[in-house]
């Protein structure tokens, strides 16, 4: 009795101690694989009203991922995650046709990011912003 | 656990690896009187292995490109979370690497492991030692410091001597006139692809043969001291009585590698710039020279070597000459005596050699 408390006290020790080990071990490892914070892409971005000219559209990196202003033909400014809802490919403004289409699996969006057909779930997430002086500022 | 045994018994009525595992480290048996020293190949392997993972770890975050390298060395050191722990893993073990390498080829030496049957086991580890001097050599590059820069430009530099091919084997080094990042591609594809597989090419051959021998009987506490292999046949060194492999100098190996990891971890904690000169910190500069530079510890005796001699030629043949000689000693050590106090000449020598290294290694330094 004596000698197995005395195996099970030993292998519980050994035990911690390994599990300390490999803890001092992937700790570091994980923190220096893991991703870094996206530093530099502002949380506000500000678009010149004269650079989207009537009927375009631009993109431009917001808060770490794509998005795009639509200037559209007739009026009307619109800010929207460029990102497709479906599996994550950047939408292209199509300026003829005046909708947006996703390379990947066709997936097809109004200027103002509702789907019009194709496999997307959702449509294109709105981004807020105001206007003054010229200057739109999105966020 | 009754999960675990039952994926083992899986595997194991399929092939056999209880079988394989009793026959190769349980029923593997060593020399009664097999010492501490013998663990030094496992302390190897151990760091081998180290270097392999620490190495592709700083892939994850090196740029081998000359703009970018020295930058993106100084991110992993200060940016990136533990990135200063890899770093220093990978360059102190680098120099402890060199250092248990010369006390498992003393040892080796010195109990006269070396000879018949055991002269390729010998070769493939002096084969090891050049691979490891070169992976240390073309790994100095890699962060483009002034050290690096100005160490690899003498290094290749040294060359030169060589008559005739001489200046053209420098440029085919360096992939050019000068060290640049020519030489910075060529280096990196060496040092992360050609050697390390080379290395695991090598040690695994060395391990073959090890097993294909059987390992030696240390020469100590023994009447009959003489190698009693003839070469006529092949015979496996079987030790019939000895102590097994598993669990018991397996408990050895892993108390080598506890006491070295210490040593190790003593080093990257408490002196990590142990092997780092300022230069070290400077990125690298094709227009100025710094001071006194040096390569690393384990070349000083080298470097020294060329220095004493006034012609470049003479300091580069006796080095040929010297790593020539250790490369074919088990060709010319024939005699079956294996203590080293009953081997006076062979004892002298080696002392002599050891201490000449250290002499030039030191005058080195302080040169
Ligand atoms: C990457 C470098 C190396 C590794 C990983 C390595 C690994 C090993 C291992 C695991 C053993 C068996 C156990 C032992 O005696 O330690 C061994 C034996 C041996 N090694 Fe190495 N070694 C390396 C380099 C060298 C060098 C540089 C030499 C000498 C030039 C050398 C010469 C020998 C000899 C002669 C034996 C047989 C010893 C005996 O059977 O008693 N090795 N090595
Ligand atoms: S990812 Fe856009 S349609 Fe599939």
């Amino acid at each position: 009795m004596d000698t197995v408390g005395r195996r099970k006290f030993l292998g519980l020790c050994l035990g911690g101690v390994a599990t300390g080990a490999l803890a001092a071990i992937i700790y570091p490892l994980f923190r220096y694989l893991a991703p870094r914070p996206v530093d530099g892409s502002a949380d506000k971005v500000v678009i010149q009203l004269k650079d989207v000219p009537d009927g375009e559209a631009k993109f431009f990196e917001f808060a770490g991922a794509s998005a795009v202003l639509v200037n559209k033909r007739g009026g009307g400014l619109v800010a929207l995650s460029a990102v497709c809802t479906h599996l994550g490919c950047i939408v292209q403004w199509e300026k003829d046709k005046q909708d947006f289409l996703c390379p990947c699996h066709g997936g097809h969006y109004t200027p103002d990011g509702a789907v019009v057909s194709g496999p997307p779930p959702k449509p294109l997430t709105k981004l807020p912003f105001t206007v003054a002086n010229g200057a739109i500022t999105i966020g | 656990m009754a999960l675990f045994k039952r994926v083992i018994d899986w595997i194991d009525v399929r092939i056999g690896a209880r079988d394989l595992a009793q026959k190769q480290v349980g029923d593997y048996l060593l020399p009664r009187n097999i010492n501490v020293w013998y663990s030094m190949g496992s302390i190897l392997l151990f760091i081998f292995v180290m270097q392999i993972v620490t190495g592709i770890l700083l892939l994850i975050y090196y740029v081998p490109d000359a703009d970018k390298a020295f930058k993106s060395v100084t991110y992993i050191m200060n940016e990136v979370p533990f990135g200063w722990l890899i770093r220093m893993c990978h360059a102190v073990g680098s120099n402890m690497m060199v250092l248990v390498l010369l006390l498992h080829m003393f040892s080796v030496l010195f109990m006269g492991s070396y000879k018949g049957p055991r002269e390729l086991n010998w070769v493939t580890g002096f084969i090891l030692l050049t691979l490891v001097q070169g992976i240390s050599l073309t790994g100095y590059l890699l962060p483009w410091s002034q050290l690096s820069f100005w160490a690899t430009t003498v290094a290749t530099n040294s060359a030169n001597a060589i008559p005739v091919v001489g200046h053209y084997l420098v440029e085919f080094l360096r992939g050019g006139k000068l060290v640049g990042p020519a030489t910075l591609g060529r280096f990196f594809a060496l040092h992360v692809a050609v050697i390390p597989l080379a290395i695991g090419a090598l040690v695994g051959l060395h391990l073959f043969l090890l097993e294909r021998i059987g390992v030696s009987t240390p020469p100590f506490g023994l009447k009959e001291t003489k190698n009693s292999w003839q070469g006529k046949e092949f015979r496996y060194e079987g030790h019939p009585g000895g102590i097994r492999f598993f669990p018991n100098y397996a408990l050895q190996d892993l108390t080598s590698i506890a006491i070295y990891f210490a040593c190790f971890l003593g080093v990257v904690f408490f002196d990590p710039y142990l092997f780092f000169p300022r230069d070290a910190f400077l990125p690298a500069n094709a227009f100025v020279t710094p001071a006194h530079i040096k390569p690393e510890w384990y070349f000083l005796a080298n470097y020294q070597t060329l220095k004493i001699f006034p012609n470049e030629l003479i300091g580069l043949t006796v080095q040929g000459a010297a790593m020539t000689f250790l490369a074919l000693l088990p060709f010319i050590d024939r005699g079956p005596e294996r203590h080293p106090l009953k081997r006076p000449v062979f004892m002298v020598c080696t002392l002599g050699g050891i201490l000449l290294w250290l002499g030039l290694t030191v005058w080195g330094h302080y040169s």
